[in-house]
């Protein structure tokens, strides 16, 4: 309080010509037409261009509820787009079959939107942090896509949070086929380059191409079959020369990912301990 | 104290007469119209307090406003000029000046005076004139009207303070 009337008492001059200037300013718009036309023409103007300013702002903040919005329009388009040219293939066979497996795979999926709120792509085992957790319906082993394609799994649980494993992962292991010929395989990451990932396991006489894409093979509880993961990039021979190697380009940018939904299947927790009970059998 | 206020006052009443009376019918060319009540922030001393002459100056320019039906415009440009010139007169001044000198040729030298009531009655003329156009559409004919209005207002400043100056000369 008393440096502001230290300022005060320092600047009075200044407020008293601001004083002064403002009622001549007033004066000069209340008394003279010619002056106040101009004066409201330009204010006028000016809070047009404010007033649109202020809604390009309010429309960019709400970008990321549109983008939210988006993304899970896109994932079910993208399932509806999968089920549709699955369906036309099948056509000349027995549409009725096909109908019913089309709602078959549709039902029973439950997408959870979230938020990316950490994410790394430098590290070999990178990991994720998701702003929806245990108390939104998450659980360890669902799978977690975005509007372009499959991102991960899910690794640990809290109340709010989740922690993802993505494919950018050198423990992720998704279980893919080549969209069109049936012929699966394992997509891993091999710790290089973000932007690719290696499927292994394709039998050497299977037959594809360049540009193949390559999909969920649903071989488990965690993904449904047919969601896109990427294109063929390159073909390679495996290891032991046994089968190939393919070079996947993966459809997602995981350095600029935002937005992403999981995937909560209805019986994913009956499927994943039926399996896991009959793993304990096996190694008895 | 109070000599020195009923001298501004007479001032302030002999400036605002004369440009009612005198100056607000003059026009060479459609143009030029001499404002000379401006002189009467030439007038303070150096050391005066900067309210006292933001406020003298506002109302010697009201005034002529309120006479001349262009209220706003002349208090607008004067509280402008009275705002400058403390500032104006102290970088002008010797160092050694005494702390209540008073601007004149004498004290000021001609051609510093000059400078000073030039720089002044300049910016007077500029607010002025850019207050009652209000536009930059016709800034060759604002350019003129400010132009030759500030040169006629300067020589009559300058005639106000050879007057001025030559009588307190003479009392002393």
């Amino acid at each position: 309080m008393r440096a502001l009337l230290d300022f005060i008492a320092k600047y009075y001059h200044w407020l008293i010509f601001i004083v002064l200037e403002g009622i001549s300013f007033v004066l000069l718009f209340q008394f003279n037409h010619y002056q106040n036309s101009v004066w409201l023409t330009t204010a006028n103007t000016v809070v047009g261009t404010v007033n649109e300013w202020e809604q390009r702002a309010l429309r960019y903040i709400t970008l990321g509820d549109v983008n939210e919005m988006l993304t899970q329009r896109n994932l079910l388009l993208e399932q509806n787009n999968r089920a549709l040219a699955e369906y036309i293939e099948t056509l000349t066979h027995d549409s009725t079959r096909s109908e019913l497996l089309q709602a078959d795979r549709l039902e029973g999926i439950t997408l959870i939107p979230a938020r990316v709120t950490t994410n790394s792509v430098m590290r070999r085992d990178n990991l994720m942090t998701i702003d929806a957790g245990y108390d939104d319906g998450v659980r360890p082993e669902m799978g977690v896509v975005s509007g372009t394609g499959v991102v991960g799994i899910v690794y640990m649980t809290a109340p709010h949070y989740a922690i993802v494993m993505p494919l950018l992962n050198s423990h992720s292991n998704i279980s893919c086929r080549l969209r069109g010929s049936q012929y699966f395989g394992y997509l891993k990451w091999d710790g290089r380059s973000p932007l690719y990932a290696v499927l292994d396991d394709i039998p050497r006489h299977a037959r594809f191409k360049v540009g193949d894409i390559v999909e969920t093979s649903g071989f488990s509880a965690v993904f449904p079959a047919g969601l896109f993961m990427g294109k063929v990039h390159s073909i390679e021979n495996s290891d032991d020369g046994l089968s190939y190697k393919l070079i996947v380009h993966l459809s997602i940018d995981f350095s600029r990912l935002q937005n992403v939904c999981v995937v909560a299947q209805e019986f994913q927790a009956e499927i994943r301990d039926l399996e896991q009970r009959a793993d304990s059998l096996m190694n008895q | 104290m109070i000599t020195q206020f009923l001298q501004r006052l007479l001032w302030l009443v002999v400036l605002v007469t004369a440009q009612m009376m005198v100056f607000n019918y003059i026009h060479i060319l459609g143009y030029a119209t001499p404002l000379p009540f401006v002189y009467l922030v030439l007038l303070f001393p150096l050391g005066t307090s900067r309210w006292s002459i933001l406020l003298w100056a506002f109302v010697c320019g009201l005034l002529c406003d309120i006479t001349s039906l262009t209220l706003g415009i002349g208090a607008a440009a004067m509280a402008l000029v009275a705002f400058v010139q403390p500032v104006l007169l102290r970088l002008m001044t010797p160092k050694d000046a005494p702390e209540d000198m008073r601007p004149a040729f004498s004290t000021l030298g001609f051609w510093s005076y000059c400078n000073y009531a030039a720089i002044l009655t300049a910016l007077f003329a500029l607010a002025y004139f850019a207050l009652q156009s209000f536009t930059f559409n016709h800034i060759a004919d604002l350019g003129i009207a400010c132009g030759s209005s500030w040169l006629l207002t300067f020589i009559i400043c300058l005639v106000f303070e050879a007057l001025r100056d030559h009588k307190t000369e003479e009392q002393h």
